[in-house]
Order: C-alpha cells, then structure tokens, then sequence
C-alpha cells in the first residue's frame, strides 16, 4: 500500500464527488425551488426592515432640506430686489408644477360605486357599476378641458408626471393607493366646471346611468395639498 | 503531501466536468444528496484512516460505493413506506462526520504541538 496508490484514489474519488455535488446543486437551483423557506422569509424580512429605515431616513432628510432650502430662499429675497422678483417666478413656477398647496373657488366631485346592485339583481357585468381609474381619467379629461387650474384625487395631486392606473379593487395615483369613494377636487371657473361636467350626454350622466352615485358641489374655497413626493427629471435637458 | 494535490486536482477535475454535465430529473436528485453525504462520510472516515496508518484500501472503496448504494436503498424504501428514511442515514452519516473531523483536528494539534516542542529544544 504505498502513497501513490492512494493518492490516485483519492483524486478519483474526490472527482467524483465533486462532480456529483456540482449536478445536484445545478439541478437544485435550475428548479428555482426554495430549498429553505425560513431562511429566505427571514432575507425578506430584513429586507423590508431595511427599506422601511431607508425611507424614514429619506423622508426626515427631504423635509430638512426643504426647510433648508425654504430659509436660503427667505434670506435670499431679503437682501435686494431682484432676488424677490426670482421668488415671486419661482412661487408661479411651483404653482404651475403643484409643488405648494393652493386654495381658490372650484369643485368637489364625489364618485361612489353603486350602493344598491347585488349579483343577483345586476342586469349585466358587475364591473359597470362600480367606479374605475378610466372613470376617473375621462373627469379629469373633461375637468382640464374645461379650464380647471388644479386638481386632486382623495389629495392625491395631479400634476405632469401623474398617472392613474387600475390596482386590482383600488385605482393608483402618483404610485399611491386611493379607493373609492373617489374624491376630486378642481379649482377653476366653477360655474363653467359645474356646467361642463353636468351636461347631457356627458360622462357624468353615463356613470350616472350606471347607478354610480355622483355628486359635484360647487365651492368659493377648494383646498388643494401639494405633490408629496419629488419630481425627477433625468433625461430632460435644457436645449440652447 | 502526494495525496493532498491529488484531492485538489480530482476535486477541479470533477467540477468542471461537472459543470458541463446536464442537470438530472428532480426525483433523482434527492437520492443524490444522500447518496453525496454517504460518500462523504466514507472520505472523512479514510482520511482518518490514513492519519491512524490503519487505512485499508478494500474498505475504503467498498465503504464508499456501498454506503452510497445502501443510503439510495433506504430512501427509496421510505418513499414507499412513506417514512423519511433519509432523515435517519443524514443523521448518522453527518454525525460520524463530525466526530471524524474532530478526531482529525486532535491528531494534527498533537502533532503540531510536538513539531514545536522539538523546535523549541
């Protein structure tokens, strides 16, 4: 029994196995089977741990820096007057984008599923009456059409960048969740909004038609919230 | 010294051929895995064969092939009798394991620990 001897045995039993363990672990993942479920609930639960600290941290850093940045500009009109004209453009500019909040006279337009139709007593597919994000889409189509300045969805403000999307048994605005009953709010001519909304034919009568409970109140004093969240743009550039 | 380049060497050798190979069904592959342990245990046991200079080269392999075959067997079994079988032969095998490995690490200290007593002399 010398060394060599062993030695070659050795190498062809370790290949072997080697080998063996290789295929299974292959096999193993090429399942994409989770071979330990506590051990990936525990990941995913770290996960989320972690992400909830990032966001709080986020969030406690935005409003500091909007502090921050709320003081400079406060400093900044003070010294001279031109730097109040640039405060004056920028406060229209945030106007325009939704970045602070804003009151005037305008609308309230409360939106809310059938209250009355059963499956039993329903004449024809249950999703007609109950209020979905194309609902909401085309009111705030016809809101824009007819001169609104701004608008929300339950506070939810809607700005360039939003977009209102179906999420299963709720509808998503700016990414956030809103479900019914839906409330829109428009600032404008309320007159001209109450009349363009409330016309014959339009989309209002039809979602009326569909026993979806409307209700659009006219009103001197709409309080609209800002956008909450950031606006980033990364592929825009300035073309000189 | 031979043996341990020999290890390394099967051991790349046998994952590169491995890593060509195609996978197996999944039904297979728990057999594998016990199968894998089995052989395992049969290496460690050789190894510390080697180290106690009883190392026998017929019990060796024989070990090795029939503890593989006699774990499959026995999984297979359990499948039928619906037992987890394979949980018994994990537990031994692994086991035998440990208590290999830290026979191994006392044989190398004690040896180390002479080697530096010599030294120090």
């Amino acid at each position: 029994m010398n060394n060599k001897k062993i030695g070659f045995l050795f190498g062809f039993v370790c290949l072997l196995l080697t080998f063996a363990i290789v295929v299974q672990i292959k096999t193993v993942k090429s399942l994409g089977v989770e071979t330990n479920v506590s051990f990936a609930e525990d990941a995913l639960r770290d996960e989320v741990l972690k992400w909830k600290e990032k966001y709080d941290n986020a969030s406690v850093e935005l409003s500091k820096t909007e502090k921050q940045l709320e003081d400079k500009r406060k400093k900044a009109s003070q010294k001279d007057e031109t730097s109040k004209a640039n405060e004056e453009e920028l406060k229209i500019g945030n106007t325009v984008l939704g970045l602070i909040d804003v009151s005037g006279e305008g609308i309230e337009i409360t939106l809310k599923d059938n209250q009355t139709v059963t499956t039993e007593t329903a004449t024809s597919d249950m999703s007609y009456y109950v209020v979905h994000d194309i609902d909401i889409i085309s009111i705030i189509n016809e809101l824009k059409n007819a001169g609104a300045e701004a608008i929300s969805i339950n506070d939810e403000r809607v700005i360039s960048t939003t977009s209102i999307t179906c999420a299963g048994n709720v509808a998503q605005v700016n990414g956030e969740k809103v479900g019914a009953p839906f409330i829109i709010k428009a600032i404008g001519d309320s007159n001209t909004l109450y009349e363009a909304l409330n016309r014959p034919g339009g989309y209002i009568e039809l979602l009326n038609s569909w026993g979806i409970v409307t209700n659009i109140q006219k009103s001197n004093n709409i309080m609209i919230e800002k956008y909450n969240g950031v606006i980033n743009f990364k592929y825009v550039k300035d073309a000189k | 010294m031979f043996i341990i380049v020999a290890i390394v060497i099967g051991c790349i050798i046998g994952a590169i051929i491995g890593i060509s190979a195609p996978i197996i069904p999944y039904t297979f592959s728990g057999y594998l895995a016990v199968a894998i342990i089995a052989a395992l245990d049969s290496v460690f046991g050789a190894l510390l064969g080697i180290m106690k200079k009883n190392f026998d080269i017929k019990i060796f392999v024989s070990g090795f092939f029939g503890n593989a075959i006699l774990a499959i067997a026995l999984t297979f079994l359990g499948e039928k009798l619906n037992v987890d079988i394979y949980l018994a032969a994990i537990v031994v095998f692994v086991g035998r394991m440990f208590t290999n490995l830290s026979i191994i690490r006392r044989i190398l200290i004690e040896k180390w620990a002479i080697k530096k007593n010599e030294k120090s002399k």
